[in-house]
């Protein structure tokens, strides 16, 4: 094997698992190498927009990065609301309790400026070990000496070697499925949301709100708003804009063919909203992103020889019905495998880190909060089909009208509030949309403000984001419309009947037949991965700073 | 009490803390405590560790009493570094002679008399370091080039000159072969230009200015041509800055080839004897940083026995403070070089920049100084209308030999279409979708009814999976591309046929006179920046469009079927 640049530590990504685990590693001195895909930490990250810190996580961002409320964040999230919608009647409940539950702070972000912020932080602190943080950056795959994992290669630089490889890579890592550990078969395994940041100065929002300025709001909604299709939206406050998006299983988009941005438009454009959103709608920007579905695939041995996957890239996302938490499990991942390292390292057994880290995981009650034990044993069972509809119909039924009815507002609110129910919860239709619907008829009171809020087309929406993808990071392998069809309305800049798009599907005659085809321009590619899943490509990142760049995030 | 109690923290997070405790019994009671708690073993050989190293500072050595046996090579090494007696270190060395006597440790407390004493020896002389061939020093190495009669041959010889490989393509100079000269010129202009000194200005300007070479004689930038027919360009090349061009012409030069180009590059600077270069070898070379060029600037200064920095993006000559003793051949004090060609190139991609010398040793000169340079690092130079200089045409035999390899085939790239400077542009969209070949050949047509005018293609055509028959296929591609990531025009006239009209597509055309659009959809964003509108499907508008282009009628059609 040649000779190659040696780094004790490399993590790859400077979102919050790679700050996380840079900077514990950086604190114990460690020589820490920090790669970065995008122009700068951010450009490529996305999130809904709440990061929390758990009272029983034994790291928070706030302990790694002092001044990271005062610096990094928007408004903190005070009071948190679900709204069970069926056609024009609502029902809001109040879940502050459930969100303040365990909870030492939440406060919502926009990513660009928080990892930005966070990663001149990281490059401070890895520079003094005499590594650093290097943008546009992308590694491609994982360095290998026979057959044993030693380091990365990139796109842009000669491979680097390392005692450890830290995988922080976002969702779509490309180096937890060069390992081998995650894959993008099964849509039912991720959800996709979309999400618009829209422009609105502090004091609109203070008075909208009613909140002062140190204050901010959750609200959180599910129901019949979007055709059936499982998922729900939710508004956070910033300081001088909201975010508000919608997040949908992924198989749910695929199997109702449904069109992401129009899922966004009909909670943006529902009376509910107008509230907030008053006559002038000002869309800063539009993204999309998946999110893994922490109960079928955090990893629960995410290591593999030298490597170890923190966030995202190891499914470290939590989404169980209102529960939204994945930032802050990235950030404990992060710091539990640097530290995990930096004992493997005292004993002399450098590379052991991954046994450490996995077993960390589990002692500090990550994995736990991440595949919770009654998820696998109620949960799962109730989403075998019968039982789904056994359920649904039993709700949809006049005696589960009636429980609705009887357990009232107050029972229901308290049921909401609990983490254990919420963690049991089936994916199904059933608590998605069944119930929120039965909820809002016989509970709620009807919304009839008129909302002449007007969302931006698609093609505009794109048009604020086109870059240059360089050569296409993206091929189609089969471009039949029936291996790859979906793509055409599950991508998030794509649509059917829009030439504009990613994907656009495409009649063409070829010696007298016709062919339902798929043709794929990767320009406005957002790089969210869907098209990973649902469609059959070859699937990899534009390289060191081409591509997506948020401005928000 | 300690302040720090370790069996509450975790190994990982106790190792920074204690590096900075200096007191042994402030250790000694953690120990305690953790053998009492936790009794972890790690953390007690970490705490053990921390106590020896403390304890072991305490404990001074005197080194004119120490037995030497006793320690370590490491230890005597740590043991040296604190003695600045010479005199102590050779008591030492006599101790270590008469036990041990390990080389290792000799040459530990040797090296430290030598760095006391200086490089001086008793007569105040400085003391060069002894220089041992290569093929002495290391008689158990294969040495496979001591019969090359260039290594470790030239010492202190002259060189003078910039000497600039200019690489052509299809019997033009390539444009970095300009900005090469450019460079060039501007380098040796500041090297001939006398000293600030002597200018009556401070003389804190470190670039340039040394008045030419060691007498005072200015050096000149020799340009290069080789290859068919280079003589018509050495006009050109004294243009962009040259003095003297050389140049070698043979047909069977077409094409680059390493061998032959390598034969001709070194017997013009070295080989062949030249009433006008009466010099060993060039000063400094310089070769563009393409496929050719590497190709050739590896093999040159290979065959000149200097070294390459390649790739570079920044060049100046300055002077050089140097202390390594390899190059000053004196230990321990530093040297100034002057004339050193500094070569600034990226690495890491451009995150760090290093700058290379390449200087002479004592028993080896390092010359040509040559560096490779990536096209668009320097500015293309006006060109001198009436330039001056010499040209001088090379002869030398080419042997057959080296003309073994050939390049039997090659492809030209395509140019590409430059659609700018049109007076009428006819671009096509995704509307031709239900008959993409038919659609093509109706946008060609109108096209061919005007004077000057070309076809263009919205970026969701040429990413399409449409089947186009092969008569129209060769118009289809990136090269006819309107918009953000294509090309941007501004005809007289631009019709949009089934263009729906993004903003990407939009700031490759909206500066065009007159814009017309043809879509089935009124709701087309294209319409709000057309100054004609018409509502349609583009197969059976365009022919009418061609057919009253055809008969002068346009205007007056326009009028009729637009409702803008």
């Amino acid at each position: 094997m040649t000779e190659h640049e040696q780094y004790e530590a490399v993590v790859v990504g400077c979102g919050p698992g790679g700050a996380a685990a840079a900077a514990t590693l950086a604190r114990s001195g460690i020589e820490t190498l920090v790669l970065e895909r995008g122009a700068e930490p951010g450009s490529k990250n996305v999130s809904g927009g709440l990061i929390y810190a758990e009272e029983s996580a034994p790291y928070t961002i706030d302990d790694l990065f002092p001044d990271f409320r005062e610096q990094a964040t928007e408004r903190p999230a005070t009071k948190n609301y679900i709204h069970n919608i069926s056609g024009e009647q609502v029902a809001t409940f109040d879940i502050s309790q459930l969100h303040h539950h365990d909870t030492e702070w939440a406060d919502a972000v926009l990513r660009r400026e928080m990892d930005s912020w966070v990663g001149e932080r990281v490059h401070e602190m890895t520079r003094e070990t005499g590594g650093g943080l290097l943008t546009d950056v992308r590694v491609t795959g994982l360095l290998r000496d026979q057959g044993e994992i030693v380091g990365v290669e990139m796109a842009e630089l000669d491979p680097i070697e390392a005692d450890i490889v830290v995988a922080a890579d976002g969702v779509n890592s490309e180096l937890a499925r060069d390992a081998g550990l995650m894959d993008w078969e099964e849509p039912e395994e991720w959800f996709q949301g979309v999400k618009a940041v829209v422009d609105m100065p502090p004091e609109v929002i203070n008075e909208r709100f009613d909140i002062d300025d140190d204050e901010g709001v959750a609200h959180l909604f599910s129901g019949d708003l979007f055709e059936g299709v499982r998922g729900g939206g939710f508004l956070y406050t910033n300081e001088a804009s909201l975010s508000i998006g919608t997040v949908f299983h992924l198989d749910s988009i695929a199997a109702e063919r449904a069109e992401p941005h129009e899922l966004l438009d009909s909670l943006l454009t529902h009376p509910l909203m107008t509230q907030w959103l008053g006559d002038e709608y000002e869309e800063r920007e539009y993204s999309a992103k998946l999110v893994p579905d922490s109960k079928k695939v955090a990893h629960e041995s995410p290591h593999r020889d030298r490597l170890v996957l923190v966030g995202d890239a190891a499914g470290q996302m939590q989404a169980q019905g209102p529960i939204i938490k994945g930032m802050n499990h990235a950030v404990t991942a992060g710091a539990l495998a640097a530290e995990a390292y930096t004992t493997a390292k005292s004993r002399g057994t450098p590379h052991d880190a991954g046994r450490r880290y996995e077993q960390k995981l589990n002692e500090e009650g990550v994995m736990d909060k991440l595949r919770p034990t009654s998820y696998d044993i109620v949960g799962k069972l109730g989403e075998t089909d019968s039982i789904a509809s056994l359920t649904d119909t039993i709700a949809e039924s006049a005696l589960g009208r009636f429980g609705v009815r009887t357990l009232g507002e107050g029972v229901l609110e308290r049921l909401f509030s609990s983490p254990r129910l919420m963690a049991m919860m089936p994916d199904t239709r059933t608590p998605y949309v069944t119930i929120p619907k039965i909820i809002a008829e016989e509970l709620g009171e009807p919304v009839t403000d008129e909302n002449t809020v007007e969302p931006p087309e698609l093609d505009d929406r794109i048009g604020d984001l086109t870059y240059d993808v360089g050569d296409p990071h993206i091929e189609l392998i089969d471009n039949s419309f029936k291996a790859s069809g979906t793509a055409v309305t599950a991508c998030p800049v794509s649509a059917k009947d829009f030439g504009g798009g990613c994907y656009r599907d495409e009649h063409v005659q070829t010696n007298g037949s016709e062919d339902h085809v798929v043709s794929l321009d990767t320009q406005p590619c957002v790089e969210c991965g869907t098209c990973a899943v649902v469609a059959d490509t070859h699937w990899e990142h534009p390289d060191g700073g081409k591509g997506v760049e948020y401005k928000d995030g | 009490m300690p302040e720090i109690d370790p069996t509450e923290y975790e190994i990982a997070a106790l190792g920074p803390k204690i590096t900075d405790i200096d007191d042994p019994e402030e250790i000694e009671a953690m120990l305690a405590l953790e053998r009492d708690g936790e009794d972890r073993v790690p953390v007690k050989t970490l705490l053990e560790d921390r106590l020896e190293k403390l304890t072991a500072e305490d404990e001074a050595v005197d080194p004119s009493e120490v037995d030497l046996s006793e320690l370590t090579v490491a230890d005597v090494a740590n043991l040296v570094r604190d003695v600045d007696d010479a005199d102590v270190l050779r008591d030492m060395l006599e101790r270590e002679k008469d036990g041990q006597d390990r080389k290792t440790a000799r040459s530990q407390i040797e090296s430290r008399i030598e760095s006391i004493e200086g490089s001086e020896d008793e007569d105040g002389e400085i003391e060069e370091v002894e220089h041992v061939p290569p093929e002495e020093k290391h008689p158990d190495l294969d040495h496979p080039t001591d019969e090359k009669q260039w290594v470790e041959g030239t010492v202190e010889g002259t060189y003078r000159d910039m000497w600039v490989y200019c690489e052509t393509q299809q019997g033009e100079l390539i444009d970095v072969s300009r900005e090469m000269l450019g460079k060039a010129r501007e380098l040796m202009d500041d090297y001939n230009a006398d000293p600030a000194g002597d200018r009556g200005v401070a003389d804190d300007d470190s670039s340039g200015h040394y008045g030419g070479d060691e007498e005072g004689n200015p050096e000149a930038v020799v340009a290069v041509l080789i290859g068919d027919s280079v003589g018509d360009l050495t006009e050109e090349v004294l243009a962009y800055g040259a003095d003297r061009v050389v140049y070698h012409e043979d047909d069977r030069l077409d094409r680059f080839r390493h061998k032959p180009y390598t034969e001709i590059f070194c017997g013009m600077c070295r080989d062949g004897d030249y009433d006008w270069r009466d010099y060993h070898e060039p000063r400094y070379t310089l070769f563009p940083a393409t496929n050719n060029g590497r190709d050739l600037s590896a093999l040159v200064q290979g065959e000149l026995d200097s070294g390459l920095a390649s790739d570079c993006s920044g060049l100046y000559i300055e002077s050089a403070m140097i202390s390594n003793p390899a190059k000053t051949g004196q230990a321990g004090d530093k040297r100034e070089f002057e004339r050193i060609l500094h070569m600034k190139r990226p690495d890491f991609s451009g995150f760090e920049y290093s700058t290379i010398l390449c200087i002479d040793k004592p028993n080896r000169d390092f010359h040509p100084q040559g560096g490779s340079v990536i096209p668009g690092s320097f500015e293309i130079p006006e060109a001198e209308p009436e330039p001056e200089g010499e040209v001088v045409e090379h002869e030398m035999d080419l042997e057959e030999s080296w003309f073994h390899v050939d390049v039997t085939d090659y492809d030209q790239l395509d140019e590409g279409v430059d659609l700018t400077g049109h007076d009428v542009i006819v671009a096509m969209g995704r509307g031709i979708g239900d008959s993409p070949t038919e659609g093509i050949e109706l946008g060609l047509d109108l096209v061919d009814a005007f004077e000057d005018a070309d076809l263009g293609l919205s970026r969701g055509v040429i990413t399409s999976s449409y089947s186009f028959d092969s008569h129209v296929e060769q118009y289809i591609g990136e090269d006819r591309q309107i918009g953000e990531s294509g090309q941007v025009v501004e005809p007289d006239i631009y019709i949009a046929a089934g263009i729906s009209g993004a903003i990407q597509h939009k700031v490759g055309m909206d500066e065009s006179d007159t814009i017309i659009s043809i879509n089935t959809n009124t709701d087309a964003d294209i319409r709000d920046f057309s100054d004609y509108f018409i509502q349609g499907d583009l197969f059976e508008v365009l022919p009418r469009l061609t057919e009253a282009v055809e008969s002068g009628e346009l205007p007056t059609a326009l009028q009729e079927v637009s409702d803008d």
